[in-house]
């Protein structure tokens, strides 16, 4: 403090004059940042180094933790059919959900960025489901997709007899990548401002070439569109692979889970151990299995990306 | 919760850094790309139909009557009007109203303490120098992809020791810190600004701190309403936080609290959800609301970002 009330002072030489200020700066920037370094430090570092600790323990949260070392991973890995249950639960999810939601997204976008009238209605209809929070959601559709819901009364007027959706153990994914879909105009808004930046020119000289709509569409549309969708396919995968709400409040408990396994997926499974068994060793070892699963799909995606992703820099 | 979450995220990362610009992106389109054919209309229509059936469906579910409730034979187009469900859920049968005195206390200061902590370390991050400064901000952007899963059970641990398990204070206080995604836009912001405008202030004689609430956080508004939309939209819609801390159900959000409505029915019996969907229109229509009065905010915050921005 000071340094701070001395650098008012003018008899000081020049050069350890700036020097002051520069120092007066960086404790400025250290104060200024400090909430961030504090929330960082109490919120993310620390908990996430206690979460290799617990990872590594069997514990209940009330009595001392045992150290086991990699038992859970172990046991997980080797020894629990649930988890390959709710693992390849997630898979599927992410697997149907998030390249339907992508297309889709494409599809309606590609259809609003024509001159079409009414466009901010249109455009504000598809994005309303995105804002609708989660849990309504969830609540919306366990009566949507109910077995003499309206989903199955649409169903009914082209002759299919839909399933049980939710109440039926392989037709619940399905379900969850239905509602899912409902939501898909989030992308659809980021893929549309895409589109207005693509540069008018390339479609008039494509014309001229005598290039129709499809093929306007995947020689110049799609191309450009590219690194979006690859964002929207990292950030639709870390989602999906953390389904949570949803499953939790659509999937039937208690006494209904015996005659149904359906859609646990990874998280709730990892709630379940953490809050509802006290398993807080076995709950950590999951989310950092949870984590690596997405690691190692985010890279795969980054590593294909080089082949599919154009910059504009590269076309140029 | 996630839509609006990331919306701007693409526009930042993925346009800012290309020098292109957008051109006639409004003009009348005569090349066939733009063309609408009767077909887009229909197929338009046929879509926007669809999907505004379940909001239809809500709606119809909660103007039903009791009767139909416990029959369960719902129709997608409301029949029925029962009005006064919507004041019902705010008398003695269901505690919403307290739900949503919670859901709005736990949201604002949610806001409040994004908005205050996102706006400082942001500037500081764009603005001033420190030694170290580069690697601190590379942890900033690393912490973005750390699951929250990770941290959830230590968090737990933390908040249960320090006793407050069932109060509002694990909800609220870790917005206080800011997070990597706020503190990023901020920085972003702020580094478009021109930087004549606080030498300008610092030779007038202001301090940093100065600078920062005189000179910056005036121009911060849009980015800082932006912040406070998307703080909003999370908190509103969060449901893992409050299931973990809360068990009262007089502190209980109303994200959480619908579903406690309907997971604590009596057996056997089925839960009020003509009332259940009331409160679903509730945790929906403001966020409709917000959207609609901040679009602007987030539009403008795009444009003034540099980038191409939804136009």
């Amino acid at each position: 403090m000071a340094t701070i009330s001395k650098t008012a002072s003018t008899a000081v030489p020049k050069t350890s004059e700036s020097s002051k200020r520069r120092r007066r700066e960086a404790l400025w920037f250290y104060l200024f940042v400090s909430p961030w370094m504090i929330g960082f430090l109490v919120f993310l570092f620390g908990p996430m180094i206690a979460s290799v600790y617990y990872s590594m323990t069997d514990w209940d949260s009330f009595t001392a933790p045992t150290w086991v070392g990699l038992q859970n991973y172990v046991t997980l890995i080797t020894d629990d059919p649930r988890f390959w249950k709710t693992l390849w639960h997630t898979f599927y999810y992410a697997a149907v959900s998030v390249p339907l939601g992508l297309v889709l997204g494409l599809w309606l976008a590609n259809l609003l960025n024509k001159q079409v009238r009414a466009r901010k209605l249109l455009r504000t209809l598809i994005y309303l489901p995105t804002l609708v929070p989660l849990v309504a959601t969830a609540m919306i559709f366990r009566q949507v997709l109910a077995p003499n819901g309206p989903l199955n009364d649409a169903l009914g007027l082209f002759g299919v007899s839909g399933p049980a959706w939710l109440l039926d153990g392989d037709w619940a994914i399905p379900a969850l990548v239905v509602m899912s879909a409902w939501s898909a105009g989030a992308a659809t808004v980021l893929l549309l401002a895409a589109m207005k930046g693509i540069p008018k020119e390339l479609y008039e000289a494509a014309e001229v070439d005598g290039a129709g709509a499809v093929r306007q569409f995947w020689s110049i549309t799609l191309p450009h569109l590219t690194p979006i969708i690859f964002f929207n396919l990292i950030m639709g995968m870390i989602g999906a692979f953390q389904v949570f709400a949803q499953v939790y409040i659509l999937v039937p408990k208690g006494k209904l889970r015996a005659a149904y396994d359906g859609a646990e997926t990874m998280v709730p499974y990892l709630f379940d151990e953490a809050f509802g068994n006290y398993h807080m060793g076995y709950a950590s070892a999951i989310s950092w299995l949870l984590f690596l699963v997405v690691l190692v799909f985010t890279l795969i995606a980054f590593r294909t990306a080089r082949r599919w992703v154009f910059y504009e820099t590269e076309v140029k | 919760m996630a839509g609006l979450l990331t919306t701007p995220a693409p526009q930042r990362t993925q346009e800012s850094g290309s020098p292109r610009k957008t051109r006639g992106g409004r003009g009348p389109g005569t090349v066939r790309a733009f063309r609408a054919t009767p077909f887009t209309y229909a197929t338009l229509i046929v879509v926007a139909a669809i999907l505004s059936m379940p909001l239809v469906f809500v709606g119809s579910i909660a103007l039903s009557s009791d009767a139909t409730v416990n029959t369960n034979s719902f129709t997608l187009f409301p029949t029925e009007f029962h009005w006064e469900n919507f004041s019902r859920v705010f008398g003695s049968e269901l505690p919403m109203g307290r739900f949503l005195i919670n859901s709005v206390i736990i949201s604002l200061c949610s806001v409040a303490g994004q908005m205050l902590s996102s706006g400082l370390v942001g500037y500081a991050f764009a603005r001033l120098r420190a030694p170290g400064k580069n690697t601190l901000f590379l942890i900033v952007i690393a912490t973005m992809m750390i699951p929250t899963q990770i941290t959830m059970i230590p968090q737990f641990i933390l908040f249960r020791d320090l006793g407050w398990v069932n109060t509002y204070l694990p909800l609220i206080v870790p917005n206080f810190f800011s997070n990597a995604f706020n503190v990023f836009l901020v920085r972003q912001f702020v580094s478009r600004l021109p930087s004549t405008l606080d030498e300008a202030a610092m030779v007038d004689g202001l301090g940093f701190f100065g600078i920062y609430r005189r000179i910056m956080l005036p121009m911060l508004w849009p980015v800082l309403i932006a912040i406070g939309i998307f703080t909003l939209t999370h908190t509103w819609g969060d449901f893992m936080g409050p299931l973990i801390y809360l068990n009262d159900e007089s502190k209980m959000p109303l994200s959480l609290g619908i579903q406690y409505i309907t997971s604590t029915s009596a057996a056997g019996q089925s839960p009020a959800w003509n009332l259940v969907m009331v409160g679903s229109v509730l945790l929906a229509l403001p966020m409709i609301i917000v959207y609609y009065l901040g679009q602007k905010y987030l539009y403008e915050m795009d444009i003034s970002g540099g980038s191409a921005g939804v136009k």
